[in-house]
């Protein structure tokens, strides 16, 4: 009988291909290192990439091996999730994201996967040299298990070239009211084809950051200072009604620019005029539009009544130890290396626009320095004169939930908007109440968290 | 019979019983006891008995991503499933290049992955600059400006488009492969008995492809149920007001995203069930000729 | 009026003139339908790959200016191959993008030859032989399929932990080998294979083992290949499995590799869909290898659905 491959030519072919592959691997690969002695994991390649010299420093300094791992958001939560649950190997420190940090503070305090930093914290005196209202985003039940790698104060970027052309006094965009009225001015159809060319705004029409971002300034948030809900109160029907009457329907002053190249795209065909703008995404405008160089500017968020606040706050990553960690004292010290030295943050600032929240840093030149891009401003300077007033967002395990339900709730009162509803405030008072409601009997379900703060 | 032939079919299947075993119903019993739990983390677990069931059964949100699925998956069967019958009616004559090509065309869209498609179908939808709303703008002079993934009506009709584009060739080539066994002889005589090509296809073709007919329902209807990858990336979530919210989004969204596993692992449980009922139901409805 | 109305409305009208045009008129009519509905169809699934292909090759800026390719006189600034050249550009704490690549391709190809080998017996032996509990883990098959994979996944991580396998590709190789889906396509498709050649062999003295490869195998070859095609892109695109399981940059594979320029901060989609543009090429060349054995290896499997 002729010998042949069982299967075929197919899998033999891919046989072939697995042992060339195979091979090719092999030749090329080290073996895989023993375990280092700290093993840091993070979702950014921007941030592992600005860590990498200060670890590499760092680890030389102290005779250690250092791992830096980088993973997608939701492959390390999951990964996190089930290392706790399995008692499995995990990290020794993480730096998580806003959202997920709150799903991990869930269960019983002494149960979190995560060492209490609150005596830490407090003992050195750390929440005198960070703004303190960013601890907010990292506490449960008063207790503090993570440190803030940012502020995230938001403002406006616009089209400064533009809007001096209309004629526009940005002076005169000093409450989200003014805002309504001039921007209703402003957004029109050029062309007569039917479809509006310009808009005063960017706003996602769903609701999403830009709801939230404007909620957090007025005062409100999804939950309050003791982790209930709290997005059904009068701040959240104000927002609301004025989101939707911005966004959605006849009247309208916004369009949805969305994110990446269709941001852009929308920002240097002048669709939309003023952008919500944490620090971190005017770093993400220089790269992308070096074509708009000279022709933005920045101003504070208008207020919600004359006088008040004119910053908020969008995302936020704080870095945590694991319990697990094998050795808690050299962690702490290399958090204090990334987070509270001023040595390589300047240049950490000046490669990602992102304004530390240690205070001593605000003074550094590179957060000082005039950039040509912006027609001279100092970037860093602006924000920092922002951060002080940026207000405390609580996050809790509940946090994406409640999210959701806002933007359900926004959704209903932009769909009786639409429909020509004359009362919208009574409309946002009843769904957001509904939606609130949701996430107390969601949260009622937790057999943990019952104990006191 | 001999010995030999005895205990081949306990080797042959050794692999695949060892394996299951380790890996299949070991975890499948650690996540049916963990549905009558809470947990958190190795330490704290309480007995919770049927309360995850009750929750999520009487939870709008979960009623919501069951009626998205049921939508979704209704769109994939009447929709799908018809338009790739017909492309492979239109096909199965031609022996030409042509038809190997277009054959192979309709296919291509399976070779790219969920997540490259939903990202990018993300930028394709795109209010006024992506390619669909300017396609159709420029067509029937409407719809530059709609928000496919943002409007909570349009998130399902965008997700059925998107998942038409990826599957409708990959179950084109099972009815393309069943049509080729078709009695041409059968088909022929009926035509002579004076039989429209409506009837033909009724009463001649129809029964010839049944067999596989049941499979392709079969396996669009389990993986219809089991959708989550592709709304996941197309709407960076659950979509608007939880439009694009399915029953095993709903299902991240309980045990990862709100971190809790037992009832997470409750939803997959009811999940399997339905799967199983409606499974049932269509090998039921299809008689004899379906199934295993 | 736009340009598209105008086509759309002309290719109506022709064929309702055709249609009107006598007996012959119609003949026409049925052929030019046929033709344009799959020159329909073909061109709505071509478009995305058009544009996919095109963008691949656009600056940022230029990406959304033009549906497709910059007018020629734009080419020279709007059209770039640094999307393509960025993947490949090293960048400090990540491995080179042909690691993805060939990590992706040892994976995919391995998995695909384990699964084609343990399926094929299973389904062999199911299809094959009679013996006690063969009904009973037919079912327990068919029902498998019902169950949610992310329902496992904790406990399989946990599992995975146990066996001192976080962090290789033991996860991604082996608790697939036997799919469920695999077994039940390899079990129709031998169903099909006559028992007569079994029993023919037999009286030959050949052993099972030769009749499993040497008989029954060559018969189910067109099944394979199609099996091939379906387990190899299911392993080439998958996304999550192994970013869950495998932590080290060396080990990750192609699609967790482009989803890295879909950042937190930033998303690159230029590079993105050049990469996806890359990912695409090697499974069509299986595809294009192999499409023979996939077409009539359906058929031959359509006998028994």
């Amino acid at each position: 009988m002729r010998l042949s491959f069982p299967w075929g030519a197919a899998p033999l072919s891919l046989l072939a291909v697995a042992v060339l592959a195979g091979a090719a691997l092999v030749a090329t690969s080290a073996a895989a290192p023993p375990r280092a002695d700290l093993v840091f994991a993070l979702f950014s390649k921007e941030h592992k990439q600005a860590y990498e010299p200060l670890v590499a420093a760092f680890a030389a300094k102290h005779g250690v091996r250092i791992e830096v791992q980088h993973a997608d958001m939701r492959a390390l939560q999951s990964r996190l999730q089930s290392g706790f649950l399995a008692g499995a190997e995990v990290p020794d420190l993480v730096e998580l994201s806003e959202p997920a940090m709150g799903y991990f503070t869930k269960g019983p305090l002494n149960d979190l996967g995560f060492v209490d930093l609150t005596e830490r914290i407090r003992g050195e005196g750390i929440d005198t040299i960070i703004p303190q209202g960013r601890f907010a985003m990292w506490s449960t039940r008063g207790r503090i298990f993570a440190l803030p790698h940012d502020v995230h104060p938001t403002a406006l970027v616009y089209r400064k070239d533009l809007v001096a052309e209309l004629g526009i006094d940005v002076a005169q965009l000093a409450t989200w009211q003014d805002v309504l009225r001039i921007g209703r001015t402003v957004t029109v159809d050029r062309d007569g084809d039917g479809v509006i060319d310009r808009y005063l705004l960017d706003l996602p029409a769903e609701g999403d950051f830009g709801l939230r971002t404007l909620l957090l300034q007025r005062g409100g948030g999804l939950f309050n200072e003791q982790g209930q809900p709290c997005f059904d109160d009068e701040n959240a029907v104000e927002v609301c009604v004025w989101y939707a009457q911005a966004s959605r329907g006849p009247g309208r002053i916004a369009f949805p620019a969305g994110w990446g190249q269709q941001l852009s795209k929308a920002m240097s065909d002048g669709i939309a005029l003023f952008y919500i703008a944490p620090d971190w995404r005017t770093r993400q405008f220089e790269l992308d539009m070096p074509h708009l160089s000279g022709k933005l500017g920045l101003l504070p968020l208008p207020a919600w009544e004359p006088g008040g606040r004119r910053t908020s706050t969008w995302g936020g990553t704080g870095i945590c130890i694991t319990k697990a960690c094998r050795n808690p004292e050299l962690a702490w010290k290399l958090i204090n290396t990334l987070y509270l030295q001023t040595e390589g943050m300047g240049e950490r600032f000046a490669s990602s626009n992102i304004l530390p929240p240690f205070k001593a840093s605000w003074e550094l030149p590179e957060v000082r320095e005039a950039r040509p891009f912006w027609s001279g401003v100092a970037v860093g300077s602006f924000y920092a004169a922002l951060a002080p007033d940026v207000p405390a967002n609580w996050v809790t395990p509940y946090t994406e939930l409640a999210n959701g339900k806002l933007n359900e709730a926004f959704n209903a009162i932009a769909v009786a908007h639409e429909a020509g509803e004359k009362d919208l405030a009574a409309v946002a008072r009843r769904e957001l109440k509904r939606c609130a409601d949701y996430v107390r009997t969601a949260m009622a379900r937790n057999r943990f968290m019952g104990e006191a703060p | 019979m001999t010995l030999a032939r005895r205990l081949a079919p306990l080797w042959l299947l050794a692999p695949y019983i060892a394996i299951t075993l380790v890996f299949f119903i070991v975890p499948l019993l650690d996540a049916i006891g963990i549905a009558f739990y809470q947990t958190n983390g190795a330490r704290s677990r309480v007995w919770v008995g049927l309360d995850n069931f009750t929750f999520v059964l009487s939870d709008p949100d979960f009623h919501k991503a069951l009626i998205n699925t049921a939508v979704f998956t209704l769109g994939s069967l009447f929709i799908q499933l018809p338009l790739a019958l017909g492309l492979a009616l239109l096909l199965q004559n031609g022996k030409g290049r042509v038809t190997r090509v277009a054959r192979l065309i309709i296919f291509s869209p399976h070779l790219v992955g969920q997540v490259f498609v939903g990202i990018l179908f993300s930028v394709l939808f795109m209010p006024r600059f992506g390619l669909i709303n300017q396609g159709i703008q420029s067509l029937i002079g409407w719809g530059l400006e709609e928000r496919w993934l943002g409007d909570p009506t349009l998130v399902m009709p965008a997700l059925i488009l998107t998942s038409l584009w990826m599957y409708v060739g990959f179950n084109m080539i099972y009815f393309l492969a069943a049509l080729q066994n078709v009695d041409k002889e059968l088909v022929e005589a009926a035509r002579l008995d004076g039989a429209g090509p409506w009837q033909v296809f009724l009463h001649v073709v129809v029964p010839a492809i049944k067999p596989v007919m049941i499979f392709v329902v079969l396996t669009s209807t389990i993986g219809s149920f089991q959708i989550f990858e592709l709304p996941f990336t197309l709407l960076r979530g659950n979509g608007p007001d939880n439009a694009g919210l399915t029953i095993v989004g709903y299902l991240y969204q309980t045990a990862f995203t709100a971190g809790d596993l037992g009832t997470g692992a409750a939803v997959g449980w009811i999940l399997a069930f339905i799967i199983f009922m409606v499974g049932l139901v269509q090998i039921r409805l299809a008689g004899k000729g379906g199934g295993a | 009026m736009t340009g598209m109305q105008a086509f759309v409305l002309g290719a109506v009208g022709l064929g309702i003139a055709l249609s009107l045009g006598g007996p012959r008129g119609r003949r026409w009519a049925t052929g030019y339908m046929r033709w344009s509905l799959l020159a329909l169809a073909a061109g709505l699934t071509l478009t995305p790959f058009a544009w996919l292909f095109c963008a691949a090759f656009k600056t940022p800026s230029a990406l959304l200016q033009h549906p497709f390719l910059p007018p020629l006189s734009a080419w020279s600034t709007d059209l770039t191959l640094a999307n393509f050249t960025a993947l490949f550009t090293a960048q400090p704490g990540y491995p080179p993008f042909w690691r993805y690549l060939l990590n992706s391709l040892f994976l995919s190809s391995a998995a695909t030859v384990i699964q084609v080998v343990l399926c094929s017996a299973a389904g062999w032996a199911l299809a094959k032989y009679r013996f006690k509990g063969r009904g009973v883990l037919l079912a327990f098959m068919l029902g498998s399929m019902a169950i949610p994979s992310m329902v496992l996944l904790a406990p399989l991580y946990s599992l995975t932990f146990h066996l001192g396998w976080l962090d290789t590709w033991w996860p991604l190789l082996i608790p697939g080998a036997v799919s469920a889906f695999g077994v039940f396509l390899f079990r129709q498709a031998a169903l099909a294979v006559p028992d007569e050649l079994l029993e023919a062999a037999r009286i030959d003295g050949a052993s099972e083992l030769r009749i499993w490869l040497q008989v029954g195998m060559p018969l189910v070859r067109p099944m394979t290949g199609a099996f091939c095609l379906i387990t190899f892109l299911g392993q080439w695109n998958s996304f999550l499995g192994p970013q869950v399981f495998v932590t080290r940059q060396e080990l990750l594979t192609l699609p967790v590799a482009l989803n890295n320029y879909m950042g937190v901060y930033s998303q690159q989609y230029g590079v993105f869909l050049a990469g996806t543009m890359l990912a695409i090429i090697p499974p069509a060349i299986l595809f294009f290898a192999l499409q023979r054995e996939f077409v009539s290896g359906l058929t031959s499997g359509a006998v028994k659905g």
